[in-house]
């Protein structure tokens, strides 16, 4: 039988081409079980208006167990948005993508999580770190340990999912 | 942190990690850690060995102990039952009607549905040869519960249906729901999504009681905390069996951690091995 991962991977999958992904989100590339890229783009009003972003995501053989590395692409002429959360490397410092990650979630609901952390934002800036942080990041995202002070969490930005 | 304390760190971080789950050893191998410590603990570890506790089965302390050493517990009791092939059919029934209630916790079928097929696959192979014509034996779960895919989707699902049972029944337990580090109280989905949910939470009494509860399971808790000079050790009984006379699986607590522990005979055959 497969792994958990590719099973699990395989099933998002075909719900995305099936069913579409949320407004906003679209399924760019996913040629294998490893990286897919999506696009991701704030609707509505907010700072980002008519912005549009790539995240890529990194899958190793132990999700949805352990996160998948989440990105914004900042290669090819992309550039990661502007916000307190998110360096200029591309690098997001989000909860749910460190030690809040649970198995629960998925490649779409990080999608939405993430555009709501863009649509909520009051003030473009970059991290108050950025400089030094980019200077020694490592390579894989999932290793940024998150100093700032209100990071995003599952809590109050993702929707409740309760139909009692 | 006294330099004591800190060499000994430095040491036990240089030791290689112990297994997800472990063999069976005898409660001296418990006792040695506590001889040149806390003479309460050890009066607590003899007072268990008198009353016929004698062996533990040690997990790694990474936060996810209790709901690992619950499920294998919960696995072995099938394995070892006199009618297998009716524990199993049961077990797996009461598996599949758990579905519902994560269902009805709005945990969505794709994220749980591989890790269920992964653990119910698990328990049929006790009656059932899998692929290469094997059925489960004691070895072939402790090496299930040893390997990380396997062991964590398991932990994952006791996970989901902590959660779940919490979520379903939020009035049984939402005035208990308190933030391990800050001890603010919490609300019910903020509790399940960043406490239960993820990985690596530690489970305290109402995740205990809430699994229990999801798997109709009797369990008792044995506390080895120190807390009596004369080592009398606390049975903390959880009873959610139908059949009331089933035997309780038993943990031992340790402040933060969670083991096995065991009783006479089921210790001695197994080392014997």
């Amino acid at each position: 039988m497969a792994s958990i991962s590719a099973r699990r991977l395989a099933k998002e999958l075909r719900e995305i081409q099936g069913e579409g992904c949320p407004v906003g989100i679209s399924l760019l590339k996913a040629d294998d079980f490893a990286t897919w890229w999506f696009s991701i783009e704030v609707m509505g009003e907010s700072l980002y208006q008519n912005e549009a972003y790539t995240l890529q995501f990194r899958f190793d053989s132990q999700y949805p167990i352990s996160s998948p590395a989440v990105q914004f692409v900042v290669t090819d002429g992309k550039q990661a948005p502007i916000h307190p959360h998110v360096y200029s490397n591309g690098h997001i410092c989000a909860s749910i993508l460190g030690n809040e990650w649970s198995p629960v979630l998925s490649v779409v609901a990080v999608c939405v999580t993430l555009q709501s952390m863009l649509a909520s934002c009051k003030k473009k800036e970059r991290p108050t770190d950025n400089d030094r942080y980019v200077r020694t990041a490592p390579e894989n995202p999932k290793k940024v340990r998150c100093h700032l002070p209100k990071s995003v969490s599952s809590a109050n930005s993702f929707p409740d999912t309760i139909p009692l | 942190m006294s330099l004591c304390r800190l060499q000994q760190q430095l040491l036990s971080d240089s030791v290689p990690p112990r297994p997800l789950i472990d063999e069976i050893v005898p409660m001296s191998n418990l006792r040695e850690e506590y001889e040149n410590g806390s003479a309460a603990f050890v009066n607590q570890i003899d007072s268990l060995t008198a009353r016929g506790y004698d062996s533990v089965r040690r997990t790694r302390g990474d936060g996810d102990c209790f709901y690992r050493s619950l499920a294998f517990a919960y696995v072995e009791r099938i394995l070892q039952s006199p009618e297998p092939d009716f524990a199993v059919a049961s077990s797996v029934s009461a598996l599949a009607a758990t579905r519902d209630s994560l269902d009805k916790a709005g945990i969505d079928k794709i994220v749980y549905e591989d890790i269920y097929d992964e653990f119910v696959g698990l328990i049929s192979t006790i009656v059932q040869p899998n692929s290469a014509g094997k059925k489960l034996d004691s070895a072939g779960l402790l090496l299930a519960f040893q390997s990380p895919e396997m062991s964590n989707a398991v932990v994952v699902y006791m996970r989901f249906l902590t959660s779940a049972e919490i979520r379903v029944h939020r009035e049984n337990y939402e005035a208990f729901l308190i933030h391990p580090e800050t001890h603010e109280p919490m609300g019910v989905d903020a509790f399940c999504a960043n406490i239960v949910e993820p990985l690596g939470k530690e489970a305290d009494h109402v995740e205990i009681q809430a699994l229990c509860a999801a798997l109709q399971l009797n369990v008792d808790v044995a506390y080895l905390n120190g807390g009596s000079e004369e080592g009398v050790v606390d049975f903390i009984p959880f009873r959610y069996a139908s059949g009331s006379e089933s035997l309780p699986l038993v943990l031992l607590y340790r402040p933060g951690h969670y083991d096995l522990l065991i009783k006479g005979k089921q210790g001695e055959q197994e080392l014997r091995h």
